[in-house]
């Protein structure tokens, strides 16, 4: 099998965090011509949370057409760049989010939509909706209201695309370079216990992002009581067990 | 034929001494019950009249009289009418007599208000979490839970008005139409 170690990774260190310019005149062509490949195809999640997602069926479909800008629906998180928070998260529902979310490969980018990911919204008293979505994962664009219209949905999406041919939309690189703050914020509302099945800390590693504010109290805690994942045992169970005790 | 059934039933309803009976329309009525006499009258409506559809148990939280308010709603597909029996159990213990035996339907409404306002029913076949399975604080439902204090209490606020806002408006930007220019 192959070591995590020894798998070739291309790190981009931009100048403005330190990094060394790049030499060669046309990287930054080249460089500039994959943003705007990324920005024109862009697969949403299908994960929706709360009532905002009423708007996403004539913005995808042909009345706005999301299609047309290179915005697709996509069924798995593992293929999904962009994944959109469409309303009211409670606190059973965020769990989900962040496993989906950390499970999306890089770059990937996080559309919080309606009031109620910004402030709670209408369920700003309610004890089972977590408010402030930004506390708990990096948020790359809001779109306020009460619901947004498919057009104002559009128009965030092709804010997010502005941000991204521009190289400004690097919000997952917060949510490694920052674990910390946002697994502090996490544990507070699902205990201390809490773990996810990725292990973020070696993935910021990997992808060299490693900063100062990835380590901290709170990732010290969770490596306190990480049960390191294993592999799923693969067998046919009992149904196998059957046909061999009957061919005997 | 349903209307006759309907009033030959509300005569037998009001014979019954001991419950308050009132007819609220064509197809509801309202009766008001002791606690330990609703499983009876429950029995009687649905081995007796037909009443056979469970559709929900309600609860109410009475803190001033320091009662719950349980309302059995009961359906009858041949006098198509609905019985709304309302009792009335006090808050402490917090226990009652679960109507399993009768509706099975009721361990799913029972189960729900035991997690949400705490009241405990006996017989029941299952009182664990339903729906707050991630959730260890009192029942939230109860009128004596502040939602709003914990609220404040677990979780922190967006700022409305922040300082990046105010340093944008310091340079002459900001929001340009406000919401009350626009209404």
């Amino acid at each position: 099998m192959n070591e995590l170690d020894k798998i070739p990774v291309r790190q981009e260190i931009s100048v403005a965090q330190g990094g060394a310019k790049r030499t060669n005149p046309l990287a930054n062509v080249f460089d500039e011509l994959v943003r705007f490949c990324q920005s024109r195809s862009m697969f949403m999640l299908h994960y929706c949370t709360g009532c905002g997602a009423i708007e996403l069926p004539p913005a995808m479909t042909s009345r706005f057409d999301m299609e047309r800008l290179g915005i697709q629906p996509m069924v798995t998180p593992r293929q999904a760049d962009i994944l959109l928070i469409t309303g009211y998260v409670s606190v059973k529902t965020l769990k989900r989010i962040i496993l989906t979310y950390e499970q999306m490969p890089a770059p990937k980018y996080v559309i919080g939509i309606c009031s109620c990911t910004v402030n709670g919204g209408m369920y700003w008293q309610s004890y089972a909706t977590a408010k402030v979505l930004r506390e708990y994962i990096p948020v790359d664009i809001y779109i306020a209201g009460c619901m947004p219209r498919p057009e104002a949905v559009i128009s965030g999406l092709r804010d997010l695309m502005g941000d991204i041919k521009s190289g400004r939309a690097d919000n997952w690189k917060r949510y490694f370079q920052n674990y910390d703050h946002y697994l502090g914020n996490q544990q507070q509302l699902f205990g201390e216990d809490w773990q996810t099945p990725t292990d973020i800390i070696a993935e910021a590693e990997h992808y060299g992002l490693m900063t100062d504010q990835t380590l901290g109290e709170h990732t010290a805690l969770l490596q306190k009581h990480q049960q390191p994942l294993e592999a799923l045992e693969f067998s046919l169970g009992e149904k196998r067990e059957k046909i061999q005790g009957e061919e005997r | 034929m349903s209307k006759e059934l309907n009033l030959w039933l509300d005569d037998l309803l009001q014979d019954i001494k001991i419950i308050k009976f009132k007819r609220k329309s064509s197809r509801r009525v309202r009766i008001d019950i002791a606690p330990e006499a609703l499983p009876a009258l429950l029995e009687l409506l649905q081995g007796r009249a037909s009443y056979v559809h469970l559709s929900a148990i309600s609860c109410v939280d009475w803190i001033e009289e320091d009662e719950f308010e349980l309302v059995y709603h009961v359906w009858s597909y041949e006098t198509n009418s609905l019985v709304s029996a309302h009792t009335r159990v006090p808050r402490d213990p917090g226990v009652y007599l679960s109507v399993y035996d009768l509706y099975t339907p009721a361990a799913f409404f029972e189960r729900d208000i035991h997690e949400m306002f705490g009241l405990y029913f006996e017989g029941s076949p299952d009182m664990e979490k339903f729906i707050l399975t991630e959730w260890n604080g009192p029942p939230p439902m109860r009128k004596d839970f502040d939602s709003e204090a914990f609220v404040n209490q677990t979780f922190s606020w967006e700022e409305y008005h922040p300082q990046w806002l105010k340093d944008i408006e310091a340079e002459g930007g900001g929001i340009t139409t406000r919401p009350e220019d626009v209404r």
